[in-house]
């Protein structure tokens, strides 16, 4: 067992290092910057802040941005991570299945004696790479770097958001199994995902307040809150529930697809 | 028990029936070449047999395993070796990593004596793979855990003709070691030397199944022979010879007024040339002997192209 993921993991190793030595600098570039921004600013900025319109400080997570907190869960967590991270594990999902049918690969593959459920378990489990290393060495880089420039986050609450951010990314990589799975053409799929979960995202906080706020419920941001998390310590376990079973339940549309897919 | 068992095997695509109502089977310890032209639908079959995708009707077992069964197909697949028609393994990783991946879940006693025999640059990445090269090593991992049946799609394109031997030789000793092997193609002097017996596909169904002996003995040499002076077709319509047709040329134009020669070696000496096309069914010895008679300029015979022994003998089913 696991002779695929293990093979598929080896190979995202390199790709994972780059991801994870991009995200931590830039993390810890923010981290750098914050105490110059504060004290420049003061408490100016949430004044300036409030003479924007409501549904664009949501759309970029922005509560306040006069505390190292409020800084992090906007401009590195909110954009960052639930929106750029997410869509990279969409984008790298979305190429597992299709990507192989597409080149031909998959023949090859399946002409092993593995069942079709094995392949894309394995495929995806190996995911786990940038998923580990991001959540361990990113929180770390952060953590240590608030110590340094002597605003310290509580590294409780940046344990639960990096823990429940998990789920959340899973949903994201789940959307992208789906499509890799109903597409046969590896740009399609991530095309498809991609467009889909953006849109899913600025759903969310700009159709509140509207008619079609409920667009929103099924939108994976709205069950992670960085600033509730980072800034008040309000842990939502129910949210991410509702992450982890939607994140089990697409994969296990994605394998029930792919079992009965004819692969041409 | 039959090594492959295929009983009403159907595969509609919906614009196109691939595949309709095949019926056949292959013997254990038996080399079966799965002919037709491109397009006829080999490849379905083998897709099928393979469990890639499922009948739209019929059934099929391989090692008689139900090949529409999951579970069934895994346990037959620890016996099969396949190569695709278009082998293709990721780019970015070498010939060993792929060898070594394949080993890790079917095993690899075979490994290196078949690395002796095709070599391909296992330390090499697949990408700096010539074709060549990419069915060499599709070949060491569809042989190398020592299956009982092997099936390949089209086993010998891309392969040089002295590789094309080796691969005739091994297939052979294969035989001789009771493995079954299931192979297509659409050029049946490629296979002719291997197979004990093969089937005839042409748009989705089976045309025929028989000893590969008695089909080469139906299906002629196609000859082209130049000859000098002004032959008449009835010349050359001796017992086994159909489509005869002749063409003279007058050999007094030897070169136009590029002043490049013709390549009619005949025509700078002013004689006339007669070029004849036939496809030859009957005794060579008759056909030498006719041909003695003759100034032969130039001869080809060739195995008949399969397309044109189907509409001799089969007819158009277009119809």
């Amino acid at each position: 067992m696991l002779e695929l993921a293990s093979y598929e993991g080896r190979h995202r190793v390199r790709g994972t290092a780059i991801a994870t030595v991009a995200i931590g600098g830039f993390s810890l570039m923010y981290v750098v910057l914050f105490p110059t921004f504060a004290e420049s600013l003061g408490g100016d900025i949430d004044a300036l802040l409030a003479a924007y319109p409501e549904p664009m400080l949501k759309a970029f997570g922005i509560q306040t941005l006069a505390s190292m907190e409020g800084f992090l869960a906007s401009e590195l967590y909110t954009f960052v991570w639930m929106l750029l991270l997410g869509l990279y594990f969409a984008y790298s999902a979305a190429g597992l299945i299709a990507g192989d049918v597409e080149r031909e690969r998959m023949d090859m593959l399946l002409s092993l004696p593995v069942s079709r459920t094995r392949v894309i378990l394995e495929k995806f489990a190996s995911l786990a790479v940038p998923l580990v290393a991001l959540n361990v060495v990113v929180p770390t880089v952060i953590y240590a770097g608030t110590v340094a420039v002597d605003y310290p986050v509580d590294p409780v609450d940046l344990f639960v958001l990096h823990a429940f951010s998990i789920p959340y990314l899973l949903v994201f990589a789940g959307v992208g199994l789906v499509a890799s799975v109903f597409f046969d053409r590896a740009s399609l799929a991530q095309r498809t995902s991609l467009g889909l979960l953006a849109g899913l995202f600025f759903a969310e906080s700009l159709l509140t307040g509207t008619d079609y706020e409920v667009v929103g419920t099924v939108s994976p941001t709205r069950y992670l809150d960085p600033n509730a998390v980072l800034i008040d310590s309000e842990y939502a376990l129910l949210d991410a529930a509702v992450l982890a079973v939607a994140a089990v339940v697409l994969v296990a549309l994605a394998v029930a697809l792919f079992r009965r897919k004819d692969i041409e | 028990m039959a090594a492959i068992e295929v009983d009403g095997l159907t595969k509609d695509y919906g614009e196109v029936l691939a595949n309709d109502d095949l019926t056949f089977e292959v013997a254990e310890g038996e080399v079966f070449g799965y002919l037709g032209p491109n397009g006829a639908g080999k490849t379905t079959t083998i897709r099928t047999l393979m469990g890639f995708q499922s009948p739209t009707a019929g059934s099929a077992t391989v090692l008689g395993y139900d090949v529409t069964d999951e579970s069934e197909l895994i346990a037959a697949k620890r016996r099969i070796g396949f190569l695709p028609s278009n082998p293709a393994f990721d780019e970015q990783v070498t010939g060993r990593e792929i060898l070594d991946l394949h080993a890790s879940i079917k095993g690899d006693e075979r490994r290196e004596e078949l690395l002796s025999v095709f070599d391909p640059p296992i330390d090499r990445k697949i990408r700096a793979y010539s074709t060549g090269n990419v069915q060499k090593l599709g070949l060491v991992q569809a042989f190398m855990h020592d299956p009982d049946l092997v099936v390949m799609d089209e086993p010998t394109s891309g392969l040089d003709p002295l590789m094309q031997r080796e691969f005739n030789e091994f297939v052979d000793a294969e035989k001789d070691d009771g493995m079954t092997v299931f192979l297509s193609s659409h050029v049946l002097s490629e296979v002719r030397r291997v197979c004990d017996r093969v089937g005839v596909l042409r748009q989705g169904r089976l045309v025929t199944t028989e000893r590969i002996e008695a089909l080469l003995d139906r299906t002629g040499k196609f000859v082209r022979v130049r000859v000098a002076g002004d032959v008449a077709a009835a010349a050359f319509e001796l017992d086994g010879a159909h489509d005869v047709a002749c063409s003279t040329t007058d050999g007094g134009s030897g070169s136009d007024g590029d002043g490049r020669e013709s390549p009619d070696t005949a025509a700078v000496t002013g004689e006339p040339v007669t070029e004849c096309t036939f496809t030859f069914t009957g005794d060579v010895n008759d056909l030498l002997a006719l041909l003695a008679e003759y100034s032969v300029i130039d001869l080809d015979v060739e195995e008949a192209p399969l397309e044109e022994v189907f509409m001799r003998f089969y007819g158009d089913t277009d119809a």
